[in-house]
This record gives C-alpha cells, sequence and structure tokens, in this order.
C-alpha cells in the first residue's frame, strides 16, 4: 500500500494520505490483485503530482497556484536552458573553426546567442531578489526546511561552477580561427560546453564513452545531479518561502518575459535542426543529439507555458478578491 | 426559485471537473441522504448506480468537490474521515440532475417517437 501511496505528492499525502490508505485496504482484501487499482492510483497520483505542480486545469488556491506554478516555470525553463545551452555551445565550438555554408544556421547561431543573452539576463534579475528574501527569511525565521533548500541550492551551485570551471580547460574551441569566432565570447562558449557536458550523444556509443577520460566521465554523471540539485533547492525556496504579493507578481512578468525570449531561441534552433542543408562542415551538421535537444525544449516550454498561464488565471484571481 | 444566470453558475460548478463530472455527480448523489467515507460511498455507488469508483478516481472527485467547497470533511476519531454535502453542494447537484433529467427526457421522448415505445 505504501508503493501506491508514494505516487501521491507529499502535500497530498499529508491531507488524504491516512484516510485513502483505509480505502485502499479495505479495496485490497476484496480484490487482492487487481492491476486496474494499480493504475487508477498511478494515473491520479501523476495527475495530483502535475496540479501540485500548477500544471493542471484543476487550479489550487491562488496563492498556492502563484507558488507552484513559479516554481514549475522556473524548472521548465531552467530544462530549457540546459538544453539550449548544449546546442548553442556546440554552434559556438563550430563558429571557432569554420563558417557555416547554411543560412538556418547563421540564422539559428545569431537568434539563439541573443535569445540566450536575454534568458541569462531574466534568471539573473529573477534569482537576485529571490535569494535575498529567502536569506533574509532563513535568518529571521530560522526555517530549518528552508534552509536545508537553501544548502541544497548552494552546494550543487557550488559543485556546479567548480567543476564546470574545472573542465572547461579542456574546450575543443581553444584556439580556433574561424571568420567570426567572437560571436559568443569564448570564456562563455567554454562555460557553456562544460556545463552542458553530460548532454551528449556519446550515451548512446559505449566505445566512444569508454576513451573519455574518467574525471571527464565521471563528470558527465556528476553534472545533471548537480543541475537537478539546484533546481530542487530554487524550486523548494520558491515554495517554502512566503514572498510577497509584489515579488510573486514581479516573478511572475519575468517567467512569462523568459516564455517570450524562448520562442526565438526555439524557433533558431527548430531552423538549425530542421532546414540545414546537407553537406555543413563539422559541427554545423545537425544530429539526432540535435533532434532530442530540440524536443526537450520544446517539451520544456510548452511545460512553462501552461505553467505561465495557471500563474496568470491565479493572479487574477488575487487580484479580484485584493 | 433561482433565476436562469444563478442556474448556469451552478450547473458550472461541474465545468472544470472534466472526466471527473460522473463521479462528482454519483458522490454527490450518494451523500445526499447523510455523511459517509471514502470505502461507505464506494459500497453505496456501486449498490445504486452498478458502478465501482476505483480508490483513485474516487479521491480525485473527492478533493476537486472539497477545493469547490461542494463537500466538507467532517471531524473523526476514526482514521476513515467522513464527508457531507455543503450546501452550495446540494444546490449545484439540484441543478445538474435538473439539467440531465430534461435531457433524458428529451431523449425517451424522441426515441419514443421515432423508434416506438420501449
Amino acid at each position: 500500500m505504501g508503493r501506491l501511496l508514494r505516487w501521491y505528492p507529499p502535500s497530498w499525502r499529508a491531507r488524504y494520505g491516512e484516510e485513502f490508505g483505509q480505502l485502499l485496504l479495505a479495496d485490497i482484501a476484496e480484490r487482492p490483485r487487481s492491476w486496474r487499482r494499480a493504475a487508477d492510483v498511478a494515473a491520479n497520483g501523476l495527475l495530483a503530482r502535475c496540479t501540485s505542480a500548477g500544471l493542471t486545469s484543476h487550479e489550487l488556491p491562488p496563492l498556492e497556484q502563484v507558488r507552484c506554478g513559479v516554481a514549475t516555470l522556473c524548472c521548465a525553463l531552467a530544462a530549457f536552458v540546459t538544453f539550449g545551452v548544449a546546442m548553442l555551445a556546440q554552434l559556438a565550438m563550430g563558429w571557432q573553426w569554420a563558417t557555416p555554408r547554411s543560412a538556418p544556421a547563421v540564422a539559428a547561431s545569431v537568434a539563439m546567442s541573443i535569445a540566450g543573452a536575454c534568458l541569462v539576463l531574466i534568471a539573473l534579475s529573477g534569482a537576485v531578489p529571490v535569494a535575498w528574501h529567502a536569506a533574509v527569511t532563513a535568518v529571521r525565521r530560522r526555517d530549518g526546511r528552508l534552509m536545508r533548500s537553501a544548502g541544497l541550492m548552494l552546494v550543487s551551485g557550488t559543485v556546479l561552477i567548480i567543476g564546470t570551471r574545472h573542465f572547461q580547460n579542456g574546450w575543443p574551441g581553444t584556439g580556433g580561427t574561424g571568420a567570426l569566432h567572437g560571436l559568443v565570447p569564448a570564456g562563455i562558449a567554454a562555460f557553456g560546453w562544460a556545463s552542458t557536458l553530460s548532454v551528449s550523444s556519446f550515451w548512446v556509443h559505449p566505445a566512444l564513452l569508454g576513451t573519455l577520460p574518467a574525471a571527464e566521465l565521471a563528470w558527465m554523471v556528476l553534472s545533471p545531479f548537480a543541475v537537478l540539485g539546484l533546481l530542487a533547492g530554487f524550486a523548494g525556496i520558491v515554495r517554502r518561502l512566503t514572498l510577497p504579493h509584489w515579488l510573486l507578481t514581479y516573478l511572475s512578468r519575468l517567467a512569462m518575459a523568459a516564455v517570450v525570449a524562448a520562442v526565438p531561441f526555439l524557433a533558431g534552433a527548430a531552423s538549425w535542426v530542421l532546414a540545414t542543408a546537407p553537406g555543413q562542415p563539422g559541427l554545423f551538421r545537425p544530429g539526432l543529439i540535435n533532434g532530442a535537444e530540440l524536443a526537450t525544449m520544446a517539451l520544456a516550454l510548452v511545460v512553462a507555458l501552461r505553467a505561465a498561464i495557471g500563474v496568470r488565471h491565479a493572479r487574477s484571481a488575487i487580484t479580484e478578491m485584493l | 426559485m433561482p433565476g436562469r444566470g444563478s442556474r448556469s453558475a451552478e450547473a458550472g460548478a461541474f465545468v472544470s471537473f472534466g472526466r471527473y463530472a460522473g463521479p462528482a455527480t454519483l458522490i454527490l448523489s450518494s451523500l445526499a441522504d447523510g455523511p459517509k467515507h471514502g470505502y461507505a460511498l464506494t459500497k453505496d455507488i456501486e449498490q445504486f448506480a452498478d458502478v465501482r469508483l476505483a480508490p483513485g478516481t474516487l479521491y480525485e472527485a473527492l478533493s476537486r468537490l472539497e477545493g469547490q467547497g461542494l463537500i466538507e470533511a467532517l471531524a473523526s476519531d476514526d482514521r476513515r474521515r467522513p464527508y457531507q454535502l455543503t450546501a452550495a453542494g446540494a444546490q449545484a447537484l439540484r441543478v445538474h440532475l435538473a439539467d440531465q433529467r430534461r435531457v433524458a427526457e428529451v431523449g425517451l421522448r424522441r426515441l419514443s417517437r421515432s423508434w416506438g415505445p420501449a
């Protein structure tokens, strides 16, 4: 029974867990084995998880909806940026050594660079006030759960930055002679490359994986956990903090701006992956991994958009109440 | 007698339920004669509607009904918490069932006219 209950989010279990457990026990006593019951609990548990992330039409109380929606939005956009940076890093590396002979690759590089810079600026504009508010609240309230989320975020961020700084020294773009090798500054391109080393087609080619140095391989395994830790910490802070109304409004507006900025980024990426003519030099030739990156980015953007719509509805409800 | 506008608002309580509108109607109908906990609801619905609501579906519908203020949980010493209909829930159920009856009557009348009496 415990296994079935784990499909549901903690907040749902805290409210309904005990009584739902009693109903499950009675049902199991009548029908000891039932795949339909297991499927029903799994489907509804996942739905409850989507609801608690602000992703369903069945909305939470408005303030909770804004809080959960903003957290989900940030996580979806972070996933978008992670895969987008991996793709942009590949193009930036290509520019170090050659100039693409295809208009979509040029347009994609320019659109993704500008939109990517906007996304980073928007992320920083949101992260700074949240971090400040979280630090002040954690110190004043001595909230253990908040401190754990902040600690997770801090440790994950530190691991990510130190690891990336270390591995960016091995960036293959160093010393490039391409005509436009300054499109993305080399330091930033190298940082993007090293932080997203795990987004690689090497995973489906074990023979190639075996040729990598052990430390690089370890970083490819560890870095996604650092990114996840960073996101989980941030989401935990946003969901546990009682953010003032103005800050929630500011964050939700920033998030909408990020969704808007993500569209040209995705359009640029799609034009490169889907419309590039064959015969491009090395890194400008899109591969299967780029298709997977594009699909993931599109999915993340859909999730972000759904969360943004939920946040907008909830904000309207709060404004009406005020 | 409520006006047209309030009828729409009450019937609209079910709109956001999507595929849970059916289970929600069964639950409200079951609670119409008094409070019940999850298992009692399942058995009662099985008896009067010949439908066995699976536990996950039952609780998703219960949480939506509670979120809309159509039912409320009662305090209990037992682990099985009973639920009861609220005034808003009773009114929403009345309007919803009246709408369903109107549709059923029209359908039966037309069937009988075109296909003969059952």
